[in-house]
């Protein structure tokens, strides 16, 4: 009977072709939605985790109570003596004090405010060395007190004339050097990178009057152990300034684990906002099937009276919305892994950095599955509806 | 043996109540041969659908080889209707995406038989009443006459003890219905009960007896 009522079905999915494909083309739309969102979440959130993984052998440390102007607050920060505390903790490799600021900027009579970033010259270089390649010239060295490298908009976009190597910029009063000029960032470091004047940490120190180290990033020798000296890090920031929490050691599995916790809300949305079209298509199962119902009452009628059961009629309507909802799921899984596919690609070349579709056989599965379940819970009253009807009424009928 | 009891069916049109049989009750032996007359809105036909199980009375019983069928639910009706009954419309009604093969095989689908059962049986039924080179014809290929035979052969199809035709000629020209009426009668030759509404009295005389309806009663 089950096999007959494929072929049953199929016979009038047949008679009802665009009918049928437009239903079915609603199904698709909503799956291919889902598969689309679900792969590039994923990609999404597996490009991050590599470069974070990339990353492992770094904890990075923070006053844990941001300093707020005029709010009273904590005005300390970290000092040489908590570098020095932390290099002498067992698995500590190297620590690099980070330097932020904002600084005056003349260039040939003209004077504007940049954003001064500073760090040991080896850390600055691996941190960025991947998003953007040097337009001329190279990174700061640690012998480079009068030296600066520049990102692309301070070289092209703050000035009127442009700036190359070996022009001379005076920060704050002090004269320095280009000796590297960086090209346009892609869109994830942009921010870092293109509108800042990289110094050495003296140099730093120089120019903006202070010692006041923003943050360190610590190089630990055993990424497994990071957690531990993660903890030693804080305890031992906390002692120097006597204060229950002042420090925050964050290490990348910590962050890895925050950004996993992000995404999944991330996936929920969007799987949320493609439900919506899954449920238009499912609606429009409904609709179409209880058309199908109606203009087949006379049918349905002729079938009883042969002798059908309720349950054989139900049993031809379910199959057939059954039916309609595979093919348009199967549809949806191609036309979602293509869309997914082409978005990876042009998000990839919009960013810079690689970002793949992934379309795992879960998603693959679990989507299939919910459009039958849709289409057969949608096929389910129409199915009824059709099966209740009097024999001789639905004879009678049409 | 079909029985039926002081058989009453009241249609409701909105608020008005329309009595279509009130108080019918007839017994037809196995073999039989019966003719249902009266004009239109007599009720015969809704004596049929009654006694066809194809509708349930408002009152009333009917027997069908002692079973009482107001006792039973709908899929138990159904099995009625599958095993023990071959109903032909006036209007053939088979269905139009299916060939005259498996609009034979329909019921014998719903029985459960198998494929390969279903199909030779489905043959020699469409060779019994002549359309075997016809099978793969959808019904809007066939002539009134030809579908009407692949209805008898679908009524057939589980070899029901009873058939049953609601003015099985209405549709047809003269020639084409006397064909029908002679393949009818011959089954009845070999056991099978007829029971047939009609209002063509050369049919009803052809009948072994002849009932007659009027205003939802009886007329002797």
């Amino acid at each position: 009977m089950f096999y007959d009522s494929l072929l049953l079905a199929y016979r009038n999915i047949r008679e009802r072709k665009f009918r049928s494909f437009l239903t079915l083309l609603g199904i698709a739309v909503g799956i291919a939605a889902i598969i689309s969102l679900i792969a590039v979440g994923y990609g999404m959130q597996y490009s991050i985790t590599e470069e974070l993984i990339g990353m492992a052998d770094i904890i990075s440390v923070m006053p844990g109570r941001q300093i707020i102007p005029g709010m009273g607050g904590y005005a300390e920060t970290i000092t040489e003596r908590d570098i020095e505390d932390i290099e002498r903790i067992a698995g500590v490799e190297d620590v690099g004090p980070w330097m932020y600021g904002t600084a005056q900027v003349e260039y040939r009579k003209e004077r504007t405010p940049v954003t001064i970033i500073s760090g040991d010259t080896q850390d600055l270089e691996e941190m960025y060395a991947t998003y953007a390649e040097f337009e001329d010239g190279r990174w700061i060295y640690e012998g480079d007190h009068r030296g600066c490298t520049i990102g692309y908009s301070v070289a092209h976009e703050y000035f009127d004339e442009d700036i190359g190597i070996n022009d001379r910029l005076i920060i704050n009063g002090e004269k320095f050097v280009v000796v590297g000029v960086l090209e346009k960032a892609g869109m994830m470091a942009s921010a870092d990178l293109d509108p800042n004047i990289f110094l050495t940490i003296r140099a730093a120190q120089e120019v903006l009057g202070t010692k006041d180290i923003y943050m360190l990033t610590v190089r630990i020798s055993d990424i497994d152990r990071a957690d531990d000296i993660g903890e030693e890090i804080e305890e031992t920031l906390d002692q120097n300034h006597n204060m229950d929490d002042f420090a925050q050691a964050m290490t990348m599995s910590s962050m890895i684990e925050q950004i996993g916790t992000v995404f999944l809300i991330l996936q929920a949305v969007l799987v949320g906002i493609a439900s919506i079209a899954l449920i238009v298509g499912s609606i429009g199962i409904m609709n179409s099937m209880l058309m199908s119902v109606m203009e087949r009452t006379h049918e349905i009628g002729i079938m009883k009276a042969i002798g059908a059961t309720n349950s054989n009629i139900i049993l031809l309507f379910l199959t057939e919305a059954g039916m309609i909802s595979l093919v348009g799921g199967i549809l949806g899984c191609i036309l979602g892994t293509i869309t997914a596919t082409l978005v990876s690609i042009g998000v990839s070349f919009y960013i810079g950095m690689e970002m793949p579709a992934i379309i795992t056989p879960e998603v693959m599965i679990g989507s299939l599955s919910v459009a039958i379940l849709v289409g057969v819970i949608s096929g389910l009253y129409p199915a009824r509806r059709a099966a209740k009807m009097s024999p001789v009424e639905a004879v009678r009928y049409g | 043996m079909i029985r039926a009891v002081n058989l009453k069916k009241i249609y409701k049109m909105g608020e008005i109540e329309v009595p279509a049989l009130r108080g019918v009750s007839l017994d037809i032996p196995d073999g039989d041969y019966v003719a249902i007359e009266g004009p239109s809105g007599s009720g015969k036909s809704t004596l049929l659908n009654m006694i066809g199980c194809l509708d349930r009375p408002t009152s009333g019983n009917v027997f069908i080889d002692d079973v009482d069928t107001s006792k039973l639910n709908d899929t138990e009706l159904a099995k009625i209707r599958r095993e023990k009954i071959g109903f032909i419309f006036q209007m053939f009604n088979l269905i139009p995406t299916l060939n005259a093969l498996e609009n034979v095989s329909l019921p014998m689908m719903f029985y459960g038989s198998s494929r390969g059962k279903r199909a030779k049986r489905a043959e020699e039924l469409l060779k019994i009443v002549g359309l075997a080179d016809r099978a793969n014809h959808k019904p809007s290929e066939l002539s009134g006459g030809e579908q009407q035979r692949v209805a008898i052969a679908r009524a057939l199809a589980n070899d029901p003890p009873v058939i049953f035709g609601d003015e099985p000629t209405g549709n047809l020209d003269t020639e084409s219905g006397k064909g029908i009426m002679n393949f009818l009668e011959k089954l009845n030759k070999k056991g099978e009960t007829l029971i047939i509404v009609t209002h063509d009295p050369e049919i009803a005389a052809r009948a072994h007896r002849s009932i007659r309806m009027r205003d939802g009663t009886l007329k002797a």
